[in-house]
């Protein structure tokens, strides 16, 4: 009864909502898109190649000051290497601006 | 470059069928000009920039718009090529086949419509990542387990839909696939098998509904736009243990595929297993530069220094127990029996593993359908960041298997690169998925690769060995050996799609499918 009960109440909200919500700060810009790739741990695959590429201290995306904000936006646009780039439909022009305020903050 | 316009088609009429879709889906949802460029292919191989460029992408947000847009697209003789999520990204990502091809982006349409727990399924939209319906399951605390391919940023009906694979029970995708919605290039909405009925309430449980089955004529194809899709999702098992098993010598393979054609056909081994080669599996956690600074394939000797550093093999077979620990125990000790009659065979669990990151702790998380991106790692295996799948089916035999290994680890290593290959194990085939990875950077290269890539395609099929899918770049070439019978198949598939999209304006070109108009070379 009660996997019938939250069937039906997780079907409910599943077709009320989309998957992704339309208005993210930069910071959840950053967790849906980004963190995957460049975030802490040893299987993020950004972080690995900036700190074979770079160096320990330019490793980790949300830990640089030196990283202006046209060039993130020209590498989300159009990616780099083994980065590929990510679509103005599914990361807005708006949120590519909250993500890049949140890492040039 | 200007974006490129597809035959036949003037700069007039292109401007015309722009603003249409403007009016259908809000300017802001139209992406022209430079806004175009993350369309294309992110892993080019053909050194002419011209090839397999959209000339601009469409985002619709609904069914009725998606209807609107081939409307106008049929009214305006202008050819749209339809993505989910436009990840697939050794295959050509968001690119057309052919260029000047509007892209119809569905990642807009992203609703989780249905997750139902008794019944062990989801119906999605084509805009929903694996990320996005695992994030929904954690979220909602529904004891339901996905099945992942390595990418989880992909789509979940766009990989089903190319026939991709996982790594769970539930590892061939399209067989998981139950009940779709499509929108014709007429306009018309169809809802196949028992979604056919109204008032219905088994869309998602029985796949096949009353009279032709037609889903699998919407995968890999170009008849229609798929709007919705069922998919089933695994329980989760009572228990769960992962396990890796790692053999020495290359000629293993053929040993190896012999134990394991039984096991895998009784379901002994109960998921869909990948083996994977030495060089595969250490480009998860290390790049050629720390072993090897020399041009060519990595030497024997190098190879060696690998397996030890990292403790694999130079196969390495994943695998994992699903169930109740009396059962999983059971099925262990006849898997672990059966594989330790390979000379050299050593056996792991998760916890007898300590150096990070390591294959198995990664892989562990996959054969759970946990959604990640740790497989992008081997990217940078050799710098330059390009990468392609050839991938042949064979049967599960090891004569087969060592045939093929020998076969496509000979050619791209006389082409100069590192044989990266994993077999991943049907019930009664294995896709043998060879990853040939480049420097994009590098025109020679590209032009070496294609060369090797051509190669493969057809020494493959005069073995009669056939790809289950591919880049773009081949789709002719790999639909050009499936001709049995003076290509029966192929005119087949072109009835159908006179049929049903008589203007050809969906995805021209995708899988070898050509519309009357472009076909016989009169795509340029």
């Amino acid at each position: 009864m009660k996997l019938i009960t939250l069937t039906a109440s997780a079907a409910l909200l599943a077709a009320t909502a989309p998957a992704v919500a339309a208005d993210m700060t930069g910071k959840e810009v950053f967790e849906r898109h980004c963190v995957h790739c460049h975030g802490p741990g040893n299987e993020a695959t950004g972080t690995l190649q900036l700190a074979r590429t770079r160096g320990e201290d330019k490793a980790l995306l949300t830990e640089r000051d030196d990283l202006p904000a046209v060039y993130i936006q020209m590498i989300v646009r159009q990616g780099l290497k083994a980065m590929p780039a990510f679509v103005p439909s599914d990361l807005t022009d708006a949120q590519l601006q909250a993500l890049t305020d949140y890492l040039t903050q | 470059m200007a974006e490129p316009l597809p035959p036949g088609v003037s700069a007039d009429r292109m401007a015309e069928t722009l603003e249409r879709f403007r009016q259908i889906v809000g300017k802001e949802w139209v992406f022209a000009g430079e806004q175009a460029a993350s369309y294309h292919d992110p892993y080019p191989i053909s050194n002419d920039d011209a090839r397999y460029r959209a000339h601009a992408a469409v985002a619709p947000a609904s069914v009725e718009q998606v209807q609107e847009i081939v409307k106008a697209a049929n009214a305006f003789g202008v050819p749209l090529w339809p993505v989910s999520r436009g990840k697939n990204f050794a295959y050509g990502g968001a690119a057309p086949v052919l260029s000047g091809s509007i892209v119809l982006d569905m990642s807009r349409m992203n609703r989780i419509l249905e997750v139902n727990e008794k019944f062990g399924y989801a119906l999605v939209e084509p805009g929903v990542s694996y990320f996005d319906l695992y994030n929904y399951l954690q979220a909602n605390d529904l004891k339901l387990w996905l099945d992942v391919p390595d990418p989880g940023w992909g789509s979940v009906m766009g990989n089903a839909l190319d026939h991709g694979v996982g790594y769970t029970p539930y590892g061939d995708h399209f067989m998981m696939q139950c009940g779709m919605e499509v929108v014709l290039a007429s306009g018309d909405v169809v809802r196949t098998g028992m979604g056919a009925m109204p008032g219905n309430n088994t869309w998602q449980l029985f796949k096949y509904g009353f009279g032709p089955y037609v889903d699998g004529i919407f995968s890999q194809s170009n008849f229609g736009v798929v709007t919705k899709m069922g998919i089933w999702l695994m329980p989760e098992p009572a228990g769960y243990r992962p396990y890796m098993i790692t053999f020495q010598r290359e000629e293993d393979i053929a040993e190896v595929i012999e134990i394991l054609r039984p096991l895998r056909l009784n379901n002994v081994i109960q998921n869909a297993a990948t083996i994977r080669s030495l060089v595969l599996d250490a480009a998860i956690s290390s790049t050629r530069s720390q072993y090897y600074s020399g041009t060519g394939p990595i030497p024997d000797s190098v190879a060696r220094k690998i397996m030890a550093d990292q403790d694999i093999g130079m196969w390495n077979f994943c695998g994992a127990l699903y169930g109740p620990p009396p059962i999983t125990d059971a099925l262990w000790s006849v898997i672990r029996d059966a594989f330790a009659k390979v000379p050299g065979a050593k056996f792991y669990f998760p916890e007898d593993r300590k150096r990070r990151p390591d294959i198995l702790i990664h892989r562990a998380e996959t054969m759970r359908g946990i959604p990640k991106l740790t497989e992008f790692n081997f990217l940078n295996w050799a710098g330059g960041g390009g990468h392609i799948g050839f991938s042949p089916v064979s049967p599960t035999t090891g004569t087969d298997a060592l045939k093929q290994y020998r076969m496509v680890s000979g050619r791209v290593r006389e082409f100069g690169f590192d044989y990266m290959g994993l077999l991943a194990i049907g019930f009664r085939e294995l896709h043998h998925v060879t990853v040939i990875v480049y420097d994009k950077t590098n025109p020679d290269e590209r032009r070496r690769l294609d060369e090797c890539f051509n190669l493969l395609v057809k020494e493959a099929a005069a073995e009669g060995y056939g790809e289950y899918r591919t880049h773009i770049q081949y789709m002719d070439a790999i639909a050009g050996t499936y001709k049995w019978n003076d290509n029966a198949l192929l005119k087949m598939q072109q009835t159908i799609k006179d049929a049903l999209d008589p203007k050809g304006i969906l995805a021209p070109g995708k899988s070898g499918i050509w519309p009357k108009h472009l076909r016989d070379g009169k795509q340029s």
